[in-house]
């Protein structure tokens, strides 16, 4: 769906079922260069339970309106915008990789709606080396094939994946490959120049999950134990040894079981 | 160190997971026709399409899951879905885009299946086709009407041997905002990745060079994740909610994957075109042996055409390596390795002594297959394009004389041995 935000037309999708701002919300926040489709084996899972779903597309991304955010803080904020907009409550809040900075960024600073926040493969702050940031604003093809190269582990290399004959590799290229060259230096940059994060970490006042992966090489242990040091004790942490980066994409099942038990404890629906 | 692994590497090894429970190191045949659900919250997750998994045969199969993968990968496609047969898949992605009233651009010089379909069964569900010369770029942009929805060529025409300038091409769909569909089956990925010259959409027939043994018909659609399906309203099957499955919006929920997607819930679904276990099983054995059959498929051709050009009895040669062709050019830009291993070839004495040559030869096959690991020849004016009309095999660049090799990778000696007894028969007749 469509909605218009600060003037700018935003894209989230719904997961198969429309927008009812009296039901709990799950959101959505997939990473750098990333979209919605980011969240497809997770999103019609959660609308067909009586969530609505709000996977968002940041500005400038896919098929919202740019120009891209310049960082994480905007990013934070433009979510309370759009929620805002959209009169949503008991938010549960999703985000992978740099999505968990923007999220844990919003969800800091605009608690008041937010029932629980999940955090899938990050730290509180993600230093991107001048090699990518150069490729993402010069080569963005080398840029893509890096951050695939180095997001997906074993699985995904040998283009494997729960859905019957997807590549998810090829399909992540795809997506990041048409928010080339602006939006996926813009959001790499603004990773790379976010300090609030150990701070937005330790501001988190509401029921935390985080869900890291083990062979992970964007968000390697020592930033993703970090994070889990900064986080309330209350915080949830399971670690899924075999998954590499791309972890809601290359173990959904066991993703998606993490999220259910967590959301429908923390923010019920119906 | 490369990022990535390598086409050889993917071609034994994407798709599949080795076997945890017996570590069967080959890729089992799962046949089955439908698979327990752990509980009725994952039966309903996966009628649903929230999870991935498989529920019935004819929609997806653990083996064919692998194939399929496995090509999509070779292909650099973000998805793919096999078929029975390498027409079903042809059939399976036009009618994903097309509706009473719509329109393809079909190249002239395309394999008699494609043609017939296009020509005869199509039209009677309202959608019609403009054939065109798929080397003439202007004739096939002024082909596209506003109710376009697809332009379909083969890379490498059947049996004429044109080869498309696929980035021409492209550039000409891109502008008009119509997907490029390319049946990629004579060049298959070892020669040229479609998708890396602009096509959209690969639709493959297995059964000839990827399976690569004359064992098993199968086909594939491949996705090729490029397309902007939702840029304006002329995609209403990949943007618009699909009733069957809870109002899905294709595009919006599967981006990338769209086109698989929809061909997968609605065309496996309500038509049926499924492929056998079995039959993926033994393709994917042939891919394993792609890139090492092919170079000897390559190396025979090229010692053949040496050798019928310079045979007294050969009125003339066709394959896109031949300098003189008219397509060497754009053969040689797509496929630097070789372009591929069909030859058609005139026999001096017409079609009498074509008849000779191919019932006194002993090693080659004759019969209406291509890609076989053996040698195989056929005369296509009377068998795999005898159903079509005398303008359409001009245009299909198919004489009376015409032979037609698909060349093995026995020794090429012994090829030429053969060759020269069917030569000996013909030559009454020259």
């Amino acid at each position: 769906m469509y909605q218009e935000v600060n003037g700018k037309k935003v894209f989230a999708s719904t997961g198969g079922k429309p927008f009812q701002k009296d039901q709990p919300v799950v959101l959505f926040m997939a990473g750098s260069g990333l979209d919605h489709t980011f969240w497809g084996l997770h999103s019609r899972f959660f609308a067909f339970r009586k969530y609505s779903v709000l996977c968002l597309d940041l500005p400038g991304h896919t098929n919202s309106e740019g120009p891209p955010l310049k960082s994480i803080e905007e990013m934070g904020a433009w979510i309370n915008d759009v929620v805002t907009e959209l009169n949503a409550k008991d938010i549960s809040v999703v985000g992978h990789s740099q999505g968990c900075l923007v999220t844990m960024e919003y969800v800091s600073r605009f608690p008041e709606k937010v029932k629980s926040l999940s955090l899938i493969a990050s730290g509180y702050e993600t230093p991107v080396n001048d090699y990518l940031l150069n490729a993402a604003k010069n080569e963005p093809e080398k840029a893509v094939a890096k951050m695939m190269a180095w997001g997906f582990g074993v699985a995904g290399h040998l283009h494997q994946g729960r859905i019957p004959g997807n590549s998810m590799l090829v399909g992540g290229s795809k997506v990041m490959s048409g928010n080339t060259p602006n939006e996926l230096y813009t959001d790499l940059n603004a990773c790379n120049n976010y300090k609030g994060g150990k701070e937005a970490a330790n501001n988190i006042s509401v029921p935390c999950q985080l869900i890291l992966a083990g062979k992970d090489q964007m968000a390697p242990r020592k930033l993703t134990t970090a994070l889990a040091d900064a986080l309330p004790d209350s915080r949830e942490l399971t670690m899924i040894e075999e998954s590499g980066h791309m972890l809601p994409l290359e173990v959904p099942n066991k993703c998606r079981d993490l999220l259910k038990t967590f959301i429908f404890s923390k923010n019920p629906a119906g | 160190m490369s990022d990535f692994l390598s086409f050889d590497t993917l071609s034994l090894h994407s798709g599949q997971t080795v076997d945890s429970e017996f570590g069967s190191r080959a890729q089992p045949i799962h046949q089955t026709t439908s698979y327990v659900f752990s509980d009725t919250d994952t039966a309903s997750s996966l009628f649903n399409l929230e999870r991935g998994g498989h529920v019935y045969n004819r929609i997806s199969n653990p083996t064919i899951g692998v194939l399929e993968q496995r090509v999509a990968s070779l292909e650099g496609g973000s998805a793919a879905v096999c078929m029975a047969s390498g027409m079903s898949a042809v059939f399976c992605a036009l009618t994903a885009l097309v509706s009473q009233g719509d329109h393809i651009v079909a190249s002239a010089n395309m394999y008699g299946g494609n043609i017939s379909l296009l020509k005869n069964t199509l039209p009677r569900f309202g959608i019609t086709a403009t054939f065109v010369n798929p080397t003439d770029i202007k004739e096939i942009e002024s082909a596209i009407q506003e109710n376009t929805k697809v332009v379909f060529g083969e890379l490498i025409g059947n049996p004429g041997l044109s080869v498309m300038d696929l980035e021409a091409v492209s550039k000409v769909c891109k502008k008009k905002h119509v997907p490029l569909m390319i049946d990629g089956t004579f060049n298959t990925p070892y020669l040229c990745r479609c998708f890396d010259h602009g096509a959209n959409i690969i639709v493959h027939s297995l059964t000839k060079w990827m399976g690569g043994h004359g064992t098993s018909i199968g086909g594939i659609v491949v996705d090729g994740g490029n397309f902007d399906w939702g840029l304006n309203d002329q995609f209403p099957t990949m943007t618009e909610p699909y009733a069957p499955f809870t109002d899905i919006n294709f595009w919006e929920e599967f981006g990338p994957s769209a086109f698989a997607t929809r061909i997968r819930a609605e065309a496996m679904r309500d038509i049926g075109p499924s492929m056998s276990p079995m039959n993926a099983f033994l393709l994917l054995q042939g891919i394993e042996t792609l890139s090492l059959r092919m170079d000897k498929h390559l190396s025979n051709t090229k010692d053949l055409l040496e050798y019928l050009t310079g045979h007294d009895q050969v009125s003339w040669v066709n394959h896109p390596d031949l300098p003189d062709h008219e397509s060497n050019k754009t053969a040689r830009k797509y496929m630097p390795k070789g372009a591929g291993s069909i030859i058609t070839f005139g026999v001096k004495g017409g079609k009498e002594a074509g008849r000779a040559f191919i019932e006194n030869v002993k090693l080659a096959s004759h019969l209406a297959n291509v890609g076989d690991a053996k040698t195989l020849i056929i005369h296509p004016a009377t068998t795999t394009h005898s159903r079509i009309d005398a303008e359409a095999l001009v245009a299909a660049g198919i004489t009376e004389d015409m032979i037609r090799i698909s060349v093995g990778i026995e020794d090429v000696s012994d090829i030429k041995d053969d060759f020269n007894t069917g030569f000996r028969a013909a030559k009454k007749y020259s």
